[in-house]
């Protein structure tokens, strides 16, 4: 145990600070072999990589333009953002695909789905979704179920149409803010065009891959999961600024070693958000349309977040730091 | 190894025992036994022996009561009672002893463990968003709305209401009303009923509701307001009949001298009443006419029976729905209409049912998500101390957000929830920032490469704190909760925990 932390400590200080020390120790050989023949992969093959991005981007833009030709809109929307009545009926009630098929010609646009308990798997309540007023779904159900619904067994949220639309336009207009203060802020702490433009072009690819992946999967997004957007913002900055920060403005080790570095540590920030949102997210999966719906978008947001920081970003900045070595004959 | 902190460590120790203070109050609150009341009905004899909301019951009779169960067993056993008796309340500070063969008309609840509170998607409660329909309301219109409401909603006997002008980023004004606990099954009507009331001879408007027209009126006082009768109709359901007094202003009995002066009499078969009835509108519908009697004709009197009534399938219902109709008359008299329409534009009922359930899966994600982050953690440094230094950091970063939210009495809704979620997230990573830079680039001092660390931290935190602002006011602030406690939740990293961190990991690398 103790030798094996020994080891690690000893190869890690030796790609930082690159002083080729003699130590013939097989596992630094290998890490020594590796580490080169990723950099001569990557030196080689960095603007290739880009490709992808861009694949990635021109379909993402064009399925989005499609989506907005034939639907109207650039997400679906579920009665958060439309306007409608949300009923969650405590207790057991008759399965939901039956309470779907008998009450869905008297509800519009209805889905029914159940919560169970964590850990007993018992049914806790059953939830319904629809674009009807609350009136008017409250007489429906009443019918159906055969007793009065009240506060001690059953919950009503009604949204109003026109104010649904309207919350719906101000998180867009929240969204557009929070990017825009980001680029200002991003601006300001590297001031240097070109690796503030990537940094934020690898935010903006973030958020747009997530919305299209969030299409293609068919969920219906709620006011949470927009929120989720803005804090997708949050995340995938971090990891940028991290890259940036140790490419530009660290002089130790040669480019790749500070690639590497910066690599380890973002990458394990990642992997740590990512292990323990999608953990919560199987956790409050059956009990809070919110929450399962902001980790979701999280969880997508992230793994594109590790593909266009490490993508994206960092072959742009490579090209940008390379393009100026050679005119200015050194790093900057 | 000495113990020596230095005083960023000292701040988040001294900051974390505050917090846990703010939480669970001093003595802390679980190991009180008792229960309190959350609420008491006015002009009750409890209320009247001085008994308020709040205060914590210990014993009844000298039996100790430790919970609500306790509670409910005695004053069960104990009423109703063929007579009156005797009962003594015990609270903390003092006895208060009545007599009565009723029970108390109080409700209790088990004393909270903790002072966090909780927003109404997790406490159940009620909460409605109004807005003027077809008209955009000035604040000052806007604070009119508020008093009216305010006054409305205290005529009717609801006390623990929140009333709020909100606005949002489009420029809308709104006003927010939340109850917490039971609802008002009426609630909907008391908050938008606009409450334009006309009593009109004919075309012509005797007095309206408000204090220009209507001096006072008779309300919790039988001897002139109350159900009078019930009886069964005709098609067997139940009808109760109200009448109450009405004590209208000088002008509007003037009012209504010159308007009945002209009206002939009719002979019916009941009595001798004047030609025309006096019609009561509520918002525009005709609720009741009422017949005048010959006596009144051109007679300045200023006190008016105003009469009405309530159905139902059972008598009972019928005499709920007659109370009903008229304490919402009274209300309405009283406080007068307003000058526009009102739509609720979004109105949630929340059961108080599922709120443990939800809180019990939040902290069990919560958990398996640490245990997770601190496998992965131990996984990659491969060193206990500076593993748990990181966990540790992050578990008193949560319990001083929870600490700060207690202490501004913050109600933590599920959107404030997902909020501390993602402090924490992007906490970790701060944090694992830190432990990177500090083993990075040897040939600076350890102060040094702590610093770069925080130079991106800072970074970071400023594009945090601005992606949040605008959250504050979008959506009539239903986000707000989300914005504010990741704004606790960053700020407090950046100025407590994470140079504490920093300290901390510094201790170690160095020893």
């Amino acid at each position: 145990m103790d030798e094996s932390i020994n080891k690690t400590d000893e190869s890690e200080k030796n790609e930082e600070i690159n002083q080729g020390k003699q130590d013939k120790r097989d596992v630094q050989e290998k890490k020594e072999t590796k580490s080169f023949s990723f950099k001569e992969f990557h030196k080689k093959y960095y603007k290739h990589l880009l490709v992808l991005p861009i694949i990635l981007l021109i379909f993402s833009f064009g399925y989005l333009f499609y989506f907005y030709n034939s639907t109207g809109d650039y997400f679906y929307k579920d009665i958060s953002l439309t306007g409608g009545t949300t009923v969650t009926i405590i207790g057991k009630t008759a399965p939901s695909s039956v309470i779907q098929s008998s009450l869905s010609d008297k509800l519009e646009d209805l889905n029914v789905r159940e919560i169970y308990d964590l850990i007993s798997n018992e049914q806790k309540a059953t939830v319904l979704e629809t674009k009807s007023d609350s009136e008017t779904t409250r007489n429906v159900l009443e019918e159906y179920l055969g007793y009065e619904l009240n506060e001690e067994n059953s919950s009503f949220e009604f949204t109003g149409s026109a104010l649904s639309q309207s919350f719906f336009k101000q998180l867009i207009f929240a969204i557009l803010l929070a990017f825009i203060f980001m680029t200002i802020v991003v601006f300001i702490l590297f001031r240097n065009l070109i690796p503030s433009g990537v940094v934020i072009l690898s935010a903006f690819a973030d958020i747009l891959m997530t919305l299209v992946t969030v299409n293609l999967l068919g969920i219906e997004m709620s006011s949470g999961g927009i929120v989720a957007f803005l804090m997708l913002i949050g995340y995938s900055v971090d990891t940028d600024i991290l890259l940036t920060t140790r490419l530009l403005k660290r002089r130790e080790g040669d480019l790749y070693e500070r690639i590497f570095g910066a690599f380890k540590t973002g990458i394990t920030m990642t992997l740590t958000s990512l292990v323990a949102i999608s953990i919560a997210l199987i956790i409050v999966n059956p009990f809070s349309i919110i929450l399962s719906q902001i980790f979701t978008v999280i969880v997508i947001g992230l793994f594109f977040d590790i593909f266009n920081t490490w993508v994206t970003n960092l072959s742009l900045l490579e090209w940008y730091i390379e393009h100026s070595e050679n005119k200015h004959g050194g790093v900057k | 190894m000495k113990l020596k902190f230095t005083w960023k460590i000292w701040l988040l120790i001294i900051v974390l025992v505050f917090s846990l203070l703010s939480i669970f109050g001093f003595p802390p609150t679980f190991l009180e036994k008792g229960v309190i009341i959350t609420h008491i009905e006015a002009n009750s004899t409890a209320f009247d022996m001085g008994l308020r909301q709040g205060q914590i019951i210990t014993s009844i009779d000298g039996n100790k009561i430790n919970n609500f169960k306790d509670f409910t067993k005695i004053i069960t056993e104990k009423f109703p009672s063929e007579e009156k008796v005797k009962t003594i309340i015990s609270t903390k500070d003092s006895d208060y002893t009545f007599f009565s063969d009723e029970m108390p008309k109080i409700i209790v609840s088990d004393i909270p463990k903790t002072n966090v509170l909780l927003g109404l998607d997790l406490s159940g409660g009620a909460r409605a968003l109004v807005k003027a329909k077809d008209a955009d309301l000035t604040s000052s219109e806007l604070s009119d709305l508020i008093d009216t409401t305010r006054n409305r909603f205290n005529v009717y006997g609801l006390e623990d209401v929140k009333i709020l002008p909100v606005s949002d980023l489009s420029g809308d004004h709104f006003m927010l009303i939340e109850i917490a606990g039971a609802t008002p099954g009426d609630l909907e009507e008391l908050v938008a009923q606009q409450g334009k009331f006309e009593a009109k001879i004919g075309d012509e408007i005797v007095f309206i509701g408000g204090e220009r027209d209507v001096a006072d009126v008779c309300k919790n006082d039988a001897t002139c307001a109350g159900v009078r009768s019930c009886d069964q109709a005709g098609d067997g359901t139940y009808f109760c009949n109200f009448d109450f007094s009405v004590y209208l202003s000088e002008e509007a009995a003037q009012r209504h001298a010159d308007i009945t002066k002209y009206l002939e009499t009719n002979i019916t078969s009941s009595g001798r009443y004047l030609s025309k009835t006096l019609d009561l509108y509520v918002d525009d519908n005709l609720v009741d006419s009422l017949l005048i009697s010959e006596g009144l004709k051109g007679r300045v009197t200023t006190q008016i029976q105003i009469q009405g009534s309530g159905t139902g399938l059972t008598q009972q219902d019928a005499l709920l729905d007659a109370k009903e109709s008229m304490s919402k008359l009274q209300t309405i008299l009283i406080t007068g209409g307003l000058p526009f329409k009102l739509e609720i534009v979004k109105l949630d009922t929340i059961s108080p049912s599922l709120g443990k359930e939800f809180i019990r899966s939040i902290l069990i994600a919560g958990l398996a998500a640490i245990v997770a982050v601190s496998i992965i953690i131990f996984g990659r440094y491969r060193k206990i101390k500076a593993s748990l230094a990181l966990i540790l950091t992050s578990t008193s970063e949560i319990i001083i957000i929870l600490g700060i939210a207690s202490f501004i009495s913050w109600n933590l809704d599920l959107p404030s929830i997902a909020g501390i979620l993602a402090t924490i997230g992007t906490g970790i990573d701060q944090q694992i920032i830190i432990l990177d830079e500090s083993k990075h680039s040897k040939h600076l001092n350890i102060n040094q490469r702590l610093k770069r660390a925080f130079a991106i931290i800072l970074g970071a935190y400023f594009t945090g704190v601005v992606s949040m602002l605008p959250l504050i006011w979008a959506g009539a602030g239903l986000f707000k909760g989300f914005a504010i406690t990741t704004l606790i939740g960053i700020t407090v990293g950046v100025l407590i925990t994470r140079p504490a961190f920093t300290d901390i990991i510094r201790k170690i690398e160095t020893d």
